[in-house]
């Protein structure tokens, strides 16, 4: 026969063989009904020499196959029905065997055959035998398969089983070796399709073979439901049978399959106790191309399951995480040309293993991550281009845990990091740190920061490593110091001294982060020094070193200000240093109000040298003095100078309105400000006010801008109210009515516009006001 | 029903690592119409989650916004009520009622909203309101000791504004007080 399936229409001659079949089929029944068997017989030869084709492809032979089975099942019921009451049916089976071909002959034999069978007049096991063996007589491959699942299909319910209770009827182990023949030699036939026909039809054999792998896969299953296969039989009989057929066949595709197979159709006790001996030493040999990788993940994740369903189920002698442990590492050795993603997906199977089957051995989760690593320290090119299976792997812990502080003490998991790309490396470090702020997990030892910032050393200071594949975005970049900035407040301790080995701990990894990097991570540990100084503030009864504590902390702010300024990040610094000077005064002690004097002297440095934009300066000098009238604890000694140089400073502002903006806010320094000699007092120095806002006064008239000058002035009537209404005896009623006055005589000749309405309603609320809580009418 | 969150002082990353999981539940997109931000955000990043929340966000400029182009102050009309926006940090003494009160004159607006302090307040004084939402993550202030995360949602309907106060106490569990705020006649002040 020549093999034109290529150039033959499948679906023109599936037809014609359908049609051939019906015809047939209905031939042969009108014969039996009419008794005739031998009639019938025969066109249920003709009928079944359709299967003798070997144009059609697979799934086109299997649909004429289930057709004509279909039909033959008549024949079994006629037999059934007529045979069984005329005891003839040795007969019959000795007559079918003389039809003409081989394959119809086959076909007829196994139909009466099961009939014989089940009239119980023959022996069971002869029978079984006879027909398994005989099959031998047809080799075609595709042919040969679909008639062994025919006697497979058949024979479904004649098996003996445990039950059976004579020698004739046969014995569990009769159904055993009839199953297993039938087995192999189905494996053999699956086999050589492989070897039929060109090279260049390789892949299309190999989808029609996988097309076809259930009629194999089928005995296995057939064979696990036999009630009578004990843990023994499987262990000593089938096992190693099946076993021995899948490594002397050397074909991948069967190995692979079959094996799943095992795994799927028998129960997991059964796979217990044959793992470490038979079922894992059989992976580490068949061919080197056969992925052994899905087999034993398969195992794995199946007798996980089965351990979780109920812990008893695994036998306390059973090391499971150990076995395979130890068979993987076995594998990936005895195979240099795995694929690294094959590597990783074994390890993180085992992961999984350990972490749902064993979740109290932190131990073995390490284990693997050890593993892994000698895998790629032995052989750095095994870490190539698998970051993102690594990446995976490494995630999973994470997410199991749920707390970071467990995977800290997984030893080998920051190395193993180290072996993933840059930018992966990154990716995953950002998300660890985002869990982190995410589930609020506080990081309370300085140990453990110490450990947590090593870990995600690639995102807080640059990595020596080779040449960088691509600039990074800026814009991700900042996103990524901004999340090492938010981190950095889930490193806390309540426990004060703790929580500033904590500090210095960040600092020696931070700092060296470099200008870009400083900018985003610096400020938080400031905060946090801050912070820690009003702790130590509030429970310093309770600790009698705690000034010197607090003088630690502030020469740590200063050293943490210092970088910034020599990264020249000049406006950031100065606001800190606003802060820092704060939290000085608020310690109440010589030496803290020493600092802050130099904190604020800094940041006056910084608004003269560094702060050049006329609005910028102004925004500057306003924080310096709204921060400075927060003071309480400076002594006159102190005060006075910076009370001085805050006056000074807003007189020397480039544009008028800023000049006079920036005095008219001195003014509070010398009312609302605190210090050491009042006690808690607000100085309420009136004369000083007056001056304050006369000053600005006089700034305003030299303004030349009409607009500009009648709205200052508004703002400073505003401040004289201000004044007025604390009790500031000097604005009297005359000063007021001096400043309305100009106001009044000002407003009309300004042009009209919005800006105008503005000012002309600010000026009607500032005297509504007045007249309602001052009495004041003008 | 229109709603107004008022919300500000965030000082991501440097004071604070998160906005509370709490708070984000309820603030759901889609729900409110404005958003006022008293600033100190610091982040754009965090400019951004409030775009998600509602399309019109007014961001006023905080001590901390560097490099951004925030304005100093805004005024914006919702329903009957005209409100005015501040960081705070500009106004002399911090903290300071007659302070503000004399920002809110100069803006003359119905409802005054600042922050900086982190102190959480929604006070009536003299036919006026003042509000500040503190600091929705409970950052560290050199004012207050113990700052409450907290933020502030304002339901206007014609000439009644209900403000709902939302703070969030140490002990965990999430707080609501309301105070009604009727415009009545415009007042003197």
């Amino acid at each position: 026969r020549i093999n034109l399936r290529m150039d033959v229409d499948q679906s023109r001659y599936l037809d014609a063989a359908k049609d051939a079949v019906k015809r047939e089929a209905f031939n042969m029944q009108r014969s039996l009904d009419k008794g005739l068997l031998m009639d019938g017989l025969r066109h249920a030869t003709e009928m079944l020499n359709e299967l003798r084709t070997s144009i059609l492809t697979p799934k086109n032979y299997y649909e004429l196959y289930m057709m004509v089975t279909m039909e033959l099942t008549h024949l079994n019921m006629y037999m059934s029905a007529e045979f069984i009451k005329e005891n003839k049916i040795a007969d019959l089976y000795e007559l079918v065997q003389h039809a003409g071909n081989i394959l119809p002959r086959l076909y007829l034999l196994i139909t009466v055959g099961v009939v014989y069978i089940r009239s119980e007049e023959c022996s069971r096991k002869d029978i079984l035998q006879d027909l398994v063996e005989m099959c031998r007589g047809v080799q075609h491959p595709l042919r040969g398969l679909f008639l062994r699942n025919f006697l497979l299909t058949s024979t479904r319910d004649v098996l003996p089983d445990f039950d059976t209770k004579t020698a004739e009827e046969g014995s569990i182990d009769d159904s055993i070796n009839f199953i297993l023949l039938n087995f192999s030699e189905m494996n053999k036939l699956w086999v050589r399709m492989q070897h039929q026909g060109h090279t260049r039809d390789r892949s299309k054999r190999e989808q029609e073979r996988l097309e076809l792998k259930l009629l194999v896969g089928t005995n296995l299953e057939r064979l696990s439901r036999l009630e009578g296969v004990t843990v023994e039989r499987y262990e000593k009989q089938i096992l190693p049978a099946v076993l021995k057929q899948l490594v002397n066949c050397k074909d991948s595709i069967a190995q692979e399959y079959l094996m799943d197979c095992i795994i799927q159709v028998f129960p997991d006790e059964f796979h217990l106790r044959t793992l470490e001996n038979t079922f894992l030493d059989t992976c580490c040999q068949p061919q080197s191309q056969v992925n052994v990788r899905n087999i034993i993940i398969s195992i794995i994740g199946r007798l996980s399951n089965f351990a979780q369903a109920d812990p008893a189920n695994i036998p306390n002698e059973i090391k499971l995480f150990d076995i395979f442990s130890i068979k993987v590492t076995q594998i990936i050795q005895s195979r240099s040309e795995m694929p690294s993603e094959d590597i990783i997906a074994l390890q993180s199977a085992l992961m999984k293993l350990a972490l749902n089957v064993y979740p109290t051995e932190v131990g073995y989760v390490n284990q693997v991550l050890q593993n892994t690593l000698i895998i790629f320290q032995n052989e750095e090119s095994r870490a190539n281009g698998c970051s993102g299976e690594l990446s995976k792997l490494l995630r999973v812990p994470i997410d199991h845990y749920q707390d970071i502080l467990i995977v800290l003490h997984l030893s080998a998991y920051p190395k193993l990091l180290r072996f993933l790309e840059l930018c992966t490396r990154k990716e995953l470090c950002m998300y660890i740190a985002e869990h982190i702020i995410e589930t609020d997990t506080l990081i309370y030892s300085h140990d453990q920061v110490d450990q947590l910032l090593t870990l995600v050393e690639c995102l807080v200071a640059d990595c020596a490593e080779k040449p960088v594949s691509n600039i990074e975005d800026p814009d991700d970049f900042d996103c990524q110091q901004a999340l090492v900035g938010r981190l950095v407040h889930q490193m806390t301790s309540q426990v004060p001294d703790q929580q500033f080995l904590i500090l210095n701990t960040c600092k020696k990894h931070l700092v060296v982060g470099g200008n870009r990097r400083i900018r985003f991570t610096l400020p938080s540990l400031i905060f946090k020094a801050v912070s820690l100084c009003q702790t130590y503030h509030e429970v310093h009864e309770e600790d009698d070193k705690w000034e010197k504590k607090v003088t630690k902390i502030l020469q740590y702010i200063t050293s943490l200000l210092s970088a910034l300024i020599k990264a020249e990040y000049w406006e950031l610094s100065l606001r800190l240093y606003l802060q820092a000077a704060l939290v000085c005064d608020a310690m109440g002690v010589s030496n803290a109000e020493a600092m802050g004097y130099e904190f604020i002297s800094h940041a006056f440095a910084i608004y003269e040298e560094e702060v050049c934009d006329s609005k910028a300066q102004l925004m500057a000098i306003s924080l310096i003095i709204a921060t400075f009238e927060k003071t309480t604890n400076f002594c006159e000694e102190n005060h006075e100078p910076l009370r001085s140089q805050c006056f000074r400073a807003s007189s020397k502002l480039l544009k008028k309105p800023d000049q006079c903006r920036a005095v008219s806010l001195c003014a509070h320094l010398y009312w609302s400000g605190k210090n050491k000699e009042e006690g808690g007092n607000q100085l309420q120095n009136s004369t000083k006010v007056l001056e304050c806002l006369k000053k600005a006064v006089r700034i305003s008239n030299q303004c030349m801008e009409p607009t500009v000058q009648v709205q200052l002035f508004i703002e400073l009537l505003n401040k004289y109210v201000y004044f007025l209404g604390n009790g500031c005896e000097e604005v009297s009623e005359s000063v007021l009515s001096q400043l309305v006055g100009k106001i009044k005589e000002d407003l009309p000749g300004l042009e009209s516009g919005d800006i105008t309405r503005q000012i002309v309603n600010h000026f009607g609320t500032t005297l509504g006001f007045l007249e309602h809580h001052h009495e004041l009418l003008f | 029903m229109v709603l107004v969150l008022v919300i500000g002082d965030m000082h991501i990353p440097y004071r604070s690592s998160k906005i509370p999981p709490k708070f984000k539940k309820l603030l759901v997109p889609g729900k409110i119409q404005h958003i006022l931000c008293t600033g100190n955000l610091c982040l754009r990043e965090t400019h951004d989650y409030l775009k998600s929340i509602s399309s019109d966000v007014h961001v006023v400029r905080g001590d901390f916004d560097l490099n951004t182009n925030y304005p100093e102050q805004k005024v914006l009309t919702v329903g009957q009520f005209k409100i005015g926006l501040i960081h705070g940090h500009q106004v002399v003494p911090w903290g300071d009622s007659d302070a503000i009160a004399a920002v809110r004159r100069q803006l003359d607006v119905d409802v005054m909203v600042s922050g900086h302090t982190h102190k959480l307040e929604a006070y009536e004084k003299d036919g006026n309101f003042y509000i500040n939402p503190g600091s929705v993550t409970g950052a560290y202030s050199p004012l207050d000791k113990n700052p409450i995360p907290a933020f502030i949602l304002m339901d206007i309907q014609s000439s009644t504004l209900v403000t709902y106060v939302y703070s969030l106490p140490p002990n965990g569990e999430m707080e609501v007080k309301k105070i009604e705020f009727k415009k009545g006649e415009k007042s003197e002040d």
